[in-house]
């Protein structure tokens, strides 16, 4: 047996002796299980119920009875976002946004109906999940089992005998390093059970493992930094103080103040306030409802050229279905010009609050640990995306079948009597044009990619650390 | 006596540079804190103030070359909101994920009013620096750290059982120490949250209250200090079992009571009221009239007379199916906001149980922007729109030629507080 394995040894021999430190184990054991098999359940339920519903929206949508095509644009659909396999770990962003989006003609709905919203509030640590222990917890836990790691040794006197045998510093170091090593590795134990049990669900290695990489570069960096306080510092009581202030400072104070700097120094626009600049714009562009205005005189000339007759009664093809068709695609562009541009400055102020991450390694794992289970801000902004190309397409086509399947003639008298209006509908197998829609989150290693900036920051946090460790501990005098 | 023994602690306190840190400290963190609360709440009014003037333009310009009331109606969006009150700069509470803006219009309020324009979710989640967060989280741990070795820095310093004696009465020894510490640290704190008060233009009733719940959780958190540090134990063991009780408070109880109560109170799922509403003003239109006008009489009896449709679109029709499909949804939304009002009742009286839920509680409560607030924005939404349907219904179902100037007493969102 090494020195160094025996150090460790006798250091985890120490541990089990004490009451405080297997009292803290345990309790952080029992979170963890109990909040990790709610989570599970919880997430569980809701994938199975958001591909349910969307499955009958589909069907729904399907099964409307023969209409006037323009009905259905505004009989609208639901787009659904079920949570990603690793959201049993790390729900992120999900509870805040809503993980639904109803779809209409002319009008980018927002998600509606967030958990948080209808949640009983009891402040901000009461939305307990696996992540969240890991982030805030654990590094606690680490800092009571080791803040006085290599102080004890000092304090009880053996640190000079060692030193005079003839142990360096920094095998003693690594002695104990190698003790908190293995109390991580346990600590892994149920993060790897999830990772396995995501990629059994279809999640890829990938990205679970690189979940389990990132936390454990975490853990380790809060272990070499307590590591580094037990040497420099001379009593427990004040190791101890300091840990809990770096932490205090680390997971609590950083990350909020990160969000409010970066909502100081970011002005992202909300979307009431986005869409009136641009509704200015849109009325510039005519109404779609209305095919008499002087904004469509234009296209009218041209689309009467192109079919050459005079009138538009004389066109083969329904007027007003190409009035609705072309509105709707200009109106499309224009909203998301404006909602890229609003989507682009909340990215960035999320880019800033990443970059805290070099004053708060809990920023950089929490960033991470979203964008790898596939539930940030990034993955909720292509959910929107990708409803609003289902809405564009299933309008378009509607919109198509309104131009060709419906004359127009008895398209503007639909109104007259029930006779009329009976006969100003189309077969509803039109409807069929709806697209299904299945969200996913992105590959692993697109999302991987996303991770560059936290995961750079913890490499640097982690050799940054390892490196001050061993300085410190070459320089242990007694 | 009294007098001697606190200027004696008060020198003594100007030499412990480890307390003075952690008292710079509050006082630094504090001062963040309101000024980023008195930031943001400039920020939103001037958002409001901001919408309010292009809204008014947009619907100018919307109802310009309107011919009738039911176009008038369909085109003019009218902004309703949530000003911060004047305190909401110490806690922004729910203001960041449930939304305080909307734009209506009078067609069903169902499908309009569980919009949601709120700001970068990743604010929401992991929550602003506010003084309510600091006052209620971070605030119990700088007192752990002021106060935990008092006793027992003496007692490994083996001057314990001498100064115990000397000094007559326990009492009189440690109380003097601590209270300086502690009025210290109240101070700190509260003189950053008074000055924002008065530049914020809080009511002085307002601040007092926020002083009393301050002073109350520090009271409370000094006394669990004080109860554990009288246990012979060292130093690290004690700040050990003291951060452990604040992570079961602030931390264990609140999660394990929001998640006991979302249990044991099932929300409707809100995507089923806007199905039902959708439905039911989609069904509308394949439907006879009467179908629509028959239960929209039932809720507006004084139309009876009107209520004859004879042509195949008249905007009274498609306006009546509009409230009839917030009629058809209205009980599924009463059930929505009483199971919101009821978890967050019982979110109160679990709060007793930590005193960090419930400073983040009486804060929010203060500054209008807990649940209860947001719920009486929402009602607030539904009334003006009440009042939309009551301008236009006069004008719509005896079918009043269409006078633009009218337009003009349009109902305008006014909010309460």
């Amino acid at each position: 047996m090494t020195a160094i394995t025996r150090i460790a040894r006798e250091e985890w021999r120490l541990w089990l002796r004490s009451k405080t430190v297997v009292a803290a184990a345990l309790i952080v054991v029992a979170l963890l299980t109990a909040t990790s098999v709610l989570t599970v359940h919880r997430i569980a339920s809701e994938q199975s119920q958001r591909l349910e519903q969307q499955v009958a929206a589909e069907q729904t949508f399907f099964a409307q009875p023969d209409r006037h095509p323009h009905r259905m644009v505004h009989y609208g659909h639901y787009a659904f976002r079920p949570p990603p396999p690793l959201a049993m770990f790390e729900p992120g962003v999900d509870a805040v946004t809503g993980q639904s989006i109803f779809l209409e003609g002319h009008r980018q709905n927002t998600a509606m109906f967030a958990d948080t919203k209808a949640a009983a509030d009891l402040g901000g640590f009461a939305a307990l999940t696996p992540a969240g222990l890991y982030q805030l917890l654990l590094p606690l836990l680490l800092i009571v089992l080791g803040h006085a790691l290599f102080l004890r040794e000092r304090e009880s006197g053996t640190l000079a005998v060692m030193l005079a045998q003839g142990q360096s510093g920094v095998k003693l170091a690594l002695g104990k390093a190698t003790a908190l090593l293995v109390v991580i590795a346990i600590f892994m134990i149920p993060l790897i059970a999830v990772a396995a049990y995501s990629v059994s669900l279809g999640e890829s290695a990938l990205a679970a493992f690189s979940l389990v990489g990132g936390y454990f570069a975490y853990l380790c960096i809060w272990g070499a930094i307590v590591l580094t306080a037990s040497v420099i510092l001379k009593q427990r009581a004040v190791s101890l103080g300091v840990l809990i202030f770096i932490w205090l400072f680390a997971a609590l104070i950083v990350p909020r103040f990160a969000i409010n700097a970066s909502s100081v120094a970011i002005d992202a626009p909300g979307k009431i306030e986005s869409d009136l600049v641009m509704l200015a714009e849109q009325r510039k562009l005519g109404d779609g409802h209305n095919a008499a205005d002087p904004a469509f005189q234009r296209l009218q000339d041209q689309v009467l050229k192109q079919y050459d007759v005079e009138t538009i009664e004389e066109l083969p093809i329904n007027w007003r279905g190409v009035v609705a068709s072309y509105s709707e695609a200009e109106l499309t562009e224009l909203l998301n010009d404006y909602t890229e541009k609003r989507m682009g400055l909340e990215a960035s102020q999320s880019r800033m609050f990443e970059w805290f991450g070099l004053a708060s390694p809990t920023i950089s794992v929490s960033s991470l640990s979203r964008a790898l289970a596939g539930t940030d801000l990034a993955t909720h902004h292509r959910f929107l995306r990708e409803s609003e190309v289902l809405r564009f397409d299933f309008v378009q086509s509607l919109n198509q079948a309104h131009a060709e399947k419906l004359d127009y003639t008895t398209d503007i008298n639909r109104n007259n009597d029930a006779a009329s209006a009976q006969r100003a509908r189309i077969n509803s197998a039109s409807w069929q044009v709806l697209d299904e829609f299945r969200f996913a989150p992105d590959s692993a290693s697109k999302r991987l990619g996303r991770t560059a900036l936290s995961l750079g920051i913890l490499i640097m946090w982690l050799l940054l650390a390892c490196v001050i460790v061993l300085l410190t501990a070459r320089r242990v005098r007694v | 006596m009294m007098l001697r023994n606190f200027a004696r602690e008060i020198r003594f306190l100007s030499k412990d540079r480890g307390a003075l840190f952690w008292l710079a400290l509050s006082f630094i963190l504090s001062v963040i804190a309101v000024s980023f609360g008195v930031t943001e709440v400039r920020e939103q009014r001037e958002t409001i103030a901001n919408l309010i003037e292009e809204d008014a333009a947009d619907r100018a310009n919307a109802l310009e070359g309107q011919e009738d009331w039911g176009s008038a109606a369909y085109y003019a969006f009218h902004f309703t909101y949530a000003p911060p009150s004047d305190f909401a700069f110490a806690a922004m509470g729910q203001r960041d994920s449930t939304p305080w803006k909307h734009r209506v219009r009078m067609l069903a309020l169902e499908a309009q009013i569980h919009e949601a324009d709120t700001r970068n979710a990743d604010f929401g989640l992991v929550g602003r620096f506010d003084f309510a967060f600091l006052a209620a989280s971070v605030v119990p741990l700088l007192l752990i750290l002021l106060l935990y070795d008092l006793r027992a820095s003496e007692r490994s310093a083996s001057r314990h059982d001498f100064l115990v004696a000397t000094a007559g009465s326990s009492l009189s020894l440690w109380f003097p120490r601590a209270l300086v510490r502690v009025a210290g640290l109240a101070l700190l704190l509260l003189v950053p949250l008074w000055v924002a008060s008065l530049i914020a233009g809080a009511s002085g009733m307002v601040t007092l209250q926020a002083t009393g719940i301050v002073v109350g959780a520090l009271a409370v958190w000094w006394l669990i200090v004080e109860l554990v540090s009288r246990i012979k134990a060292s130093p690290s063991v004690l700040l050990t079992s003291l951060i452990g009780l604040w992570l079961a408070l602030a931390i264990v109880v609140p999660a394990l009571s929001k998640a006991v109560i979302e249990t044991n109170n099932p929300i409707p799922d809100g995507g089923e009221i806007l199905l039902l509403q959708r439905e039911t003003v989609n069904d509308a239109w394949d439907l006879p009239k009467e179908a629509t006008m028959k239960p929209f009489i039932e809720t507006h009896p004084e139309w009876r007379e009107y209520a004859e449709i004879e042509e195949g679109f008249e905007w009274k029709w498609y306006y009546a199916f509009q409230q009839v499909g917030d009629q058809k949804a209205a009980p599924l939304v009463e059930q929505y906001r009483e199971a919101r009002l009821r978890r967050d009742r019982q979110a109160g009286i679990a709060a007793l149980l930590s005193p960090t839920s419930f400073v983040e509680r009486a804060f929010e409560k203060l500054a209008g922007t807990d649940a209860v607030s947001m719920i009486a924005y929402e009602d607030e939404v539904r009334d003006f729109h009440a009042e939309l349907r009551a301008f236009h219904y006069p004008l719509m179902f005896p079918e009043k030629d269409y006078d633009s100037g009218l337009l003009a007493e349009l109902p305008l969102y006014k909010p309460e507080s």
